[in-house]
């Protein structure tokens, strides 16, 4: 055996032993292809086409809706604690309620046309066999919040109240999906759904929410 | 497909593009990988971490080299960080062991030329041992290892030249004998 030439390619004995040094078995593919499509999913990577960039839209609105919500908690809360001294005709003290009122309105138009139209979606995404991994954190993000308007002490209409509840509990179930139980906590869902929820939620919302809540119209 | 394509649609977030860069080159990444590491839990360990990177940052991808020699140079650079990672701990418990005895090779324990070798390529320093590994058992060029270690085809070159040395070396009493 040559054993003093560096430059020149290994001697066959040599080449063979080097061969079998760290030799590869058949690659897991599956089960790797499995592992790193699940820590894309949970890093939040976009798994098919552009779908997920619409709850992107939605998680940016949603985020609005929640900013105005704290507002409206902010004002509500600051409310009471005018000076009950203060005369009647006071501009501030008349007025004041009236504001809460309207913002809270505003507030929850835009955020029942957005549960609406996420509700929507989501029924369009089962009926077509997809997952939307991103259903559960838009509507944790809803129903963060749905519990906002909730709580709010501007919240006094009782029909209202009641949607918001109904809408609390759908919300938190979709919330809580796991992929184990999946295809039987979303037929529920979608049972529930179609029994009602949309019905009542289009009917609380006019069309083009958006616009038309900020006049007020709820 | 052209990668280029590929890389865009994957971009897009389309998930059958992205198994289809998976497929396309996972048994290569796997094969080197395990080369470097010797290990089944590790190889699929930096294989799939080289995957996830290579997901994340295939908008740096200029196409200076091919899309295979860049996903290969990711995975190898995951492989070694991982290896030092792994060589550090060992190093630190050998310390605390304090009796553990390093090299110890008798040669009667050892007349197998395969066990000879295995135990020369361990030793080689790292730069040797991934360049005589690309070159000598995966039959890569001085060009795409060039490109994958970052360094000259002639530095890559000149370090096969002394890994060979240093093995030949090692084994000169078996030639021998």
């Amino acid at each position: 055996m040559m054993l003093d030439k560096d430059d020149e390619p290994l001697e066959p004995e040599l080449r063979d032993a080097a061969n079998a040094y760290h030799r590869p078995p058949e690659p897991p593919r599956e089960q790797m292809w499995a592992e790193i499509a699940a820590r894309r999913a949970a890093s939040g990577t976009p798994r098919v086409g552009a779908r997920p960039r619409r709850f992107l839209i939605w998680a940016a609105g949603i985020a609005a809706v929640l900013a105005i919500g704290v507002a409206i908690g902010r004002l509500t809360i600051r409310a009471p604690i005018v000076p009950p001294t203060l005369p009647a005709s006071n501009p501030i003290a008349t007025n004041a309620p009236r504001e809460d009122a309207t913002a809270y309105r505003v507030a929850t138009a835009e955020h029942l046309g957005q549960a609406e139209a996420f509700l929507t979606l989501f029924k369009a995404s089962v009926r077509q066999g997809r997952q939307e991994q991103l259903a559960s954190a838009t509507a944790r993000q809803l129903l963060a919040t749905n519990r906002l308007l909730l709580d709010s002490p501007a919240a006094v209409d009782p029909k209202l109240k009641l949607l918001l509840q109904d809408l609390e509990l759908v919300l938190v179930q979709i919330a809580q999906l796991e992929p184990a139980h999946r295809s039987e906590d979303v037929r529920l869902i979608t049972n529930g759904l179609e029994n009602g929820m949309l019905v009542r939620l289009r009917a609380a919302v006019p069309a083009g929410a958006g616009a038309t809540s900020r006049q007020g119209a709820l | 497909m052209d990668d280029r394509l590929l890389i865009a649609r994957v971009q897009a977030g389309d998930a059958t593009a992205a198994r289809e860069l998976y497929d396309a080159h996972v048994d290569r990444v796997y094969r080197m990988v395990y080369r470097i590491a010797g290990d089944p839990d590790q190889a699929k360990d930096y294989t799939q971490e080289a995957f996830i990177r290579v997901f994340e940052r295939l908008g740096h991808f200029r196409g200076d080299s091919s899309l295979g020699t860049w996903i290969c140079a990711v995975a190898l650079s995951v492989a070694l960080n991982g290896l030092r990672k792994v060589r550090r701990l060992r190093t630190r418990e050998v310390g605390l062991d304090g009796a553990v005895e390093l090299g110890a090779t008798p040669r009667e324990a050892e007349p197998d030329l395969k066990i000879r070798l295995a135990r020369a390529i361990d030793d080689l320093p790292e730069g040797y041992r991934s360049v005589f590994l690309m070159q000598d058992v995966e039959g890569y060029t001085h060009e795409e290892i060039g490109q994958m270690l970052g360094v000259q085809p002639g530095t890559s070159k000149a370090q096969l030249s002394r890994a060979r040395a240093k093995l030949r070396q090692r084994l000169a009493d078996f030639a021998k004998g």
